[in-house]
């Protein structure tokens, strides 16, 4: 499934509804639910802030048996812009997701940004 | 309390004849009345200690006076407690849940407000016994709904926010203090790089968000772990968090942005 909207702050809510959607429907525990949520909204909200001007923010959601991967991509404001990992906003997306990677390319000439992150369906209990 | 001897002294026969007549004795109805017209300035007084939070005082009143209905309808004097020691929890109880049903910041149906007490609870009741969170699915099992309307209730509770009583009740319930319990995550704060220009921001949050962020994110505990350490709701932890996180992504934004 793929959300395609203006890389703008005012549409993360819309875009972190779907992934908690996704993971309710996907009976993830309400821990997983919610981190993923959150990390949804922290990826979003890194990348509209590196995007360029009227450009689009596309987060693709595959669901799978027992998780749920999440690619965010934003075509970036000037070339050789990258996802700052030594962030505490990077910090949270490593505490939410089991897996995030930062991903940078350069597609038909455009720099393009983006997050990578995978989520379990919940945390073995410890 | 002399002065309440004074002036409720002649209703406290009428308690005990009113506890000891049978449900359908006629005789209760007028009693009841009587009773409740009788200790109405108690409700009032209550009424009064919960005024000035934004909710008009005539419907603080009416929700002190279900209360102390409620009361004077479960009070048993065989019980040995006397009449305002069970009737003021009671009365104050009531004027409580009505500001918890405030904490709505959105319409939502009275349905799904109470679907969203009993998932709460379910939730609250499942992850003792799990070890983890709850799945929506074992949710709806446990209640006995359909999943549709786990998801729909789930749904729902994005919409609540705490009303600031809440918090003031939440607080006092939650006895421990920072320097208690985070003792550890303390520990992993120090290694972290960008201390420098978090450790300030973290400062100014309020103890029990700071606690919570720190033992997300530093002490690495689940959100329902934190919720029981705290003394909270899982729902109420993710809330906070989720807060917590945008007010901090605000402030943090202008210092991370050129790095």
């Amino acid at each position: 499934m793929e959300v395609r909207t203006a890389a703008s702050a005012a549409l993360i809510p819309t875009i972190r509804a779907v992934a908690s959607d996704l993971a309710a429907r996907a009976d993830f525990d309400l821990d997983a639910i919610s981190d993923l949520r959150m990390a949804v909204d922290e990826a979003c909200a890194t990348l509209v802030d590196l995007a360029a001007p009227a450009s689009t923010l596309t987060c693709i959601f595959r669901v799978q048996a027992e998780r749920i991967e999440v690619s965010a991509q934003v075509q970036a404001a000037e070339s050789g812009t990258t996802v700052s990992t030594d962030t505490f906003g990077w910090r949270v997306l490593q505490t939410l997701a089991d897996h995030v990677e930062a991903q940078h390319s350069v597609n038909g000439g455009v720099p393009v940004v983006g997050i990578q992150l995978d989520k379990r369906a919940g945390d073995l209990p410890r | 309390m002399t002065s309440s001897d004074e002036e409720y002294g002649h209703l406290a026969p009428l308690l005990e004849q009113y506890a000891s007549l049978d449900e359908d004795d006629p005789a209760r109805e007028a009693l009841r009345e009587q009773l409740v017209t009788g200790y109405l300035p108690v409700a009032e007084h209550i009424a009064r200690r919960f005024a000035n939070r934004g909710e008009p005082l005539d419907d603080l009143v009416q929700v002190a006076t279900v209360g102390l209905i409620h009361a004077i309808d479960r009070y048993s004097p065989d019980r040995g407690t006397d009449f305002f020691s069970f009737a003021v929890p009671t009365i104050s109880g009531e004027v409580r849940r009505h500001f918890r049903d405030l904490g709505w910041s959105m319409r939502v149906p009275r349905r799904l407000k109470d679907l969203h007490v009993a998932i709460n609870s379910a939730v609250a009741q499942l992850a003792q016994d799990l070890g983890r969170a709850p799945k929506p699915s074992e949710i709806a099992q446990h209640l006995d709904v359909p999943l549709a309307d786990v998801l729909e209730g789930l749904e729902a509770s994005e919409a609540y926010r705490s009303s600031s009583l809440d918090e003031m009740l939440s607080s006092e319930q939650g006895s421990a203090t920072l320097g208690e319990l985070v003792g550890e995550a303390d520990a992993a704060l120090d290694r972290v790089e960008f201390r420098q220009t978090l450790r300030p921001l973290l400062g100014e949050l309020a103890e029990r968000e700071r606690l919570i962020v720190m033992l997300r994110f530093f002490g690495n505990m689940t959100q329902t772990q934190i919720a029981e350490k705290v003394g909270i709701s899982q729902m109420h932890v993710s809330r906070l968090l989720a807060q917590t996180l945008e007010r901090l992504r605000d402030r943090l934004d202008p210092e991370t942005r050129d790095g």
